[in-house]
């Protein structure tokens, strides 16, 4: 009688094969979660409804952090909101991507002179994919997030990782832009 | 009895745009509300006094990011009022029809979102298509599909395209084909009638003491107090329309107005193209380069009737080449502040994201 | 419609009559502009208030730092005679306490303009009852920013870090660089322009 032949892995090989067949499924089924950050925004509806169905693609919207993959920054952050979205994020389960659109992202755009909008996403929390324009078209809004599936199969996309390994530098730059990452307005008073 | 604090918070599906709703509730009513505005301020007016007259054009737009072009008009209408500068009469045509489609694309959204409060998606897929075509048109005109930059101070940058009018005459008569399936998908829809009529109605007395304008007070009043017939600016006395009126306004009638101010801006447009005539659509500017244009001394205040009520602009001007002082009056202001907070107490909890909707709050026009 | 110029004239003419006017502008036919002392303001809206002109438009002011004069602005229109009143009023320039009562009895609508105007200005409204809460700005840790002195691009700069572009070219054919020849005039040009002082 043969015995079945049963190849030797190790571990930690055995972990990477089961992140190969999980990434599988999440690059074909990214559930986007619909928080509408700034003027970017309005090119989603379009690419949500029937006029650029993102759905072919899998991805669908959804209405809580704890259960969604992938935050879209879209567009310029205040600094009210800046708070909220490190709430926001913190609060999210990983894996976890983040996309950034429009020039505001990237260096500030055409509020670099302003003294409520903050000018570096990377330096607060870690981005993967950045889509350029003001305002990008829904195509190249669809064409990002298939660069961002494209990142997932080459395990390229590790953002949440950098998080952990860096945390105290994220940290020190947001306080230094926010003042106090705790929410204080007269409602939680 | 116990209160339950609760956010209608600024990561919420049925929310429109990036603001919060704070609520005290007691069962299903809501006790006491407050808005909170602010997580979209960018210091506008605080940028607008470092550039110069003609490059505020680039920055203007992003105000209100639903219906860009009554920014550029308003702030151009305060420049020439205050140099004296008049705009030739193709131009005054050209920016007729760009505020009219402004103001359909506007009403069609709306339209469409709220079918979020109340759970009615279809009607949202129909109009996010129909918008996306509309959105075709303007990219052809001015090269932009949402930031259009295109009035500036003297006229308008350039003249239409060939083709744009059988585009315009394709997208209308598609429209009026369908008007009745639009209306059937809501106001004769008996799932979502329930949820409509005679819910959050507003009183007249209330409306003077709130300072609410556009189809909150045309429809608690009943007089077309519409700004482009009680002072008309640029065309408005030599074209046919409409202003709907109602009696009593429940969350049916704002809805209801929306759709027949469709209709006749469609009017509006076919009557501009029959009306226009070739001819120059700009008036260049004094020394040459516009860049550096003085406007002379003054304090005007510019206003315009926009899809959600009485939108201006504060301008003071020193005589220099950049504005002195610019104050933006966003049209949403009195019923997306004050309304929440003396109106929603009493209603129930469902329909607080249907006040957002029919009254038309749009939160980047309250922080700018 | 067809009258709408004497309606500004009669408004004109019926404000002289019985309060102390500094100065008025007619704008166009459907704008005028009337000029007040500090302690006028509040009768003359109440005036303007009982007869017709019930919706308050707009509430601002405006920073004039070489005077050393605030100046505070109310717009109010009447929709059966179709003219925007725009009362100006002049407030000295205390930087802690420059002050001005509340218009909140004769219009109601004016609660959170107020507060804004507090926030961005520092003015205060005694009698309304919230003003000093912050509105739109949430732990704003300098001068009220629509204030002359306060620059926004060195806040900026100094709390939110940019992003640095390095120069990175290469000048392949060995000339000498032309950008830097045209720096070289442009900087002699300013000096002689401003006589060797530059601000």
């Amino acid at each position: 009688m043969k015995s079945t032949k049963f190849t030797n892995y190790t571990a930690k090989e055995a972990d990477a094969k089961w992140w190969e067949i999980g990434n599988y499924f999440r690059r074909n089924s990214i559930w986007m979660l619909m928080y509408c950050t700034g003027c970017g925004a309005i090119e989603l509806p379009p690419a949500m409804t029937s006029a650029y169905d993102m759905e072919r693609l899998g991805m669908g919207p959804m209405a809580t952090p704890r259960q969604a993959d992938v935050l879209l920054v879209t567009g310029y952050l205040s600094v009210k909101t800046l708070r909220r979205i490190i709430y926001t994020y913190e609060q999210m389960s990983e894996p976890k991507y983040v996309v950034g659109f429009g020039s505001c992202t990237i260096n500030g755009g055409v509020y670099f002179d302003s003294y409520a909008v903050i000018n570096r996403l990377d330096y607060y929390i870690p981005v993967d994919v950045y889509v350029a324009g003001c305002m990008p078209n829904t195509e190249s809004i669809l064409n990002g997030f298939v660069d961002l599936m494209g990142m997932m199969k080459n395990k390229t996309a590790n953002g949440w990782i950098k998080y952990h390994e860096n945390y105290e530098w994220y940290k020190a730059n947001q306080i230094q832009a926010v003042g106090e990452v705790h929410v204080h307005d007269e409602f939680h008073e | 009895m116990k209160e339950i604090k609760l956010f209608l918070g600024p990561q919420h599906p049925g929310m429109h745009g990036n603001a919060s709703v704070h609520m005290y509730i007691d069962g299903d009513i809501i006790k006491k509300a407050y808005m909170l505005p602010g997580m979209l301020h960018r210091g506008f007016e605080k940028g607008m006094e470092r550039h110069s007259w003609v490059n505020n054009i680039g920055l203007i737009p992003r105000v209100c990011v639903v219906e860009p072009d009554i920014n550029e008009f308003v702030f151009a209408q305060a420049a020439e009022m205050m140099a004296g500068i008049e705009v030739p009469e193709r131009g005054q045509y050209i920016r007729m029809i760009i505020l009219e489609m402004a103001r359909i694309i506007t009403h069609i959204m709306a339209y469409g979102g709220s079918g979020g409060p109340t759970g009615n998606y279809t009607v949202m897929y129909h109009a996010q298509e129909d918008r996306n075509r509309m959105l075709y048109i303007f990219e052809k005109i001015t090269g932009h599909r949402v930031y259009h930059m295109y009035i500036v101070p003297g006229g308008v940058r350039k003249d239409l395209p060939a083709g744009v009018e059988d585009d315009l005459n394709e997208f209308m008569d598609d429209f009026e084909k369908r008007y009745d399936d639009y209306r059937a998908l809501v106001l004769e829809n008996p799932s979502v009638l329930k949820r409509i009529t005679k819910t959050i109605p507003l009183p007249a007395e209330v409306v003077w003491e709130l300072g609410v304008t556009g189809i909150g007070m045309r429809s608690a009043v009943n007089k077309p107090y519409d700004l482009r017939k009680v002072k008309p600016y640029l065309k408005y006395d030599k074209v046919e329309f409409d202003v709907p009126v109602m009696d009593y306004s429940d969350a049916k009638a704002r809805i209801e107005c929306k759709l027949i101010e469709i209709s006749q801006s469609i009017r509006i447009i076919r009557q501009c193209f029959a009306q226009m005539k070739p001819g120059p659509v700009r008036v260049p500017l004094d020394h040459g380069q516009a860049m550096r244009w003085r406007v002379p001394k003054g304090q005007v205040y510019s206003s315009c009737e926009s899809a959600r009520g009485e939108f201006g602009y504060y301008v003071v001007s020193n005589g220099g080449t950049n504005p002195y002082r610019v104050g933006v009056r966003g049209a949403s202001y009195p019923q997306g502040l004050l309304g929440i907070e003396k109106y929603l107490p009493g209603t129930r909890l469902d329909d607080a994201a249907l006040w957002v909707d029919t009254m038309g709050v749009c939160a980047p026009e309250i922080d700018r | 419609m067809m009258n709408s110029m004497n309606n500004v004239k009669e408004i004109i003419s019926t404000v002289e009559k019985n309060f102390d006017l500094l100065n008025h502008e007619i704008i166009d036919k459907y704008q005028v502009s009337l000029i007040v002392n500090k302690k006028e303001v509040h009768h003359l809206l109440v005036f303007l208030k009982t007869n017709g002109w019930i919706q308050l438009s707009y509430l601002t002011a405006v920073d004039w730092i070489e005077e050393n004069e605030f100046e505070l602005v109310y717009i109010v229109f009447n929709w059966d005679k179709p003219v925007h009143i725009q009362v100006r009023t002049r407030i000295e320039r205390d930087v802690e306490n420059a002050s001005m009562d509340t218009i909140l009895p004769i219009y109601p609508g004016c609660k959170y303009y107020e507060r804004e105007v507090h926030e961005f200005f520092g003015i205060k409204f005694p009698g309304n009852p919230d003003y000093h809460k912050q509105l739109i700005l949430e732990q704003f840790d300098d001068l009220p920013p629509l204030r002359k002195d306060f620059d926004p691009l060195a806040y900026a700069e100094r709390k939110f870090p940019k992003r640095d572009y390095p120069e990175k070219f290469v000048n392949l054919e060995g000339k000498e660089s032309e950008q830097a020849k045209r720096d070289i005039t442009h900087e002699r040009v300013e000096k002689l322009r401003t006589g060797g002082t530059k601000k």
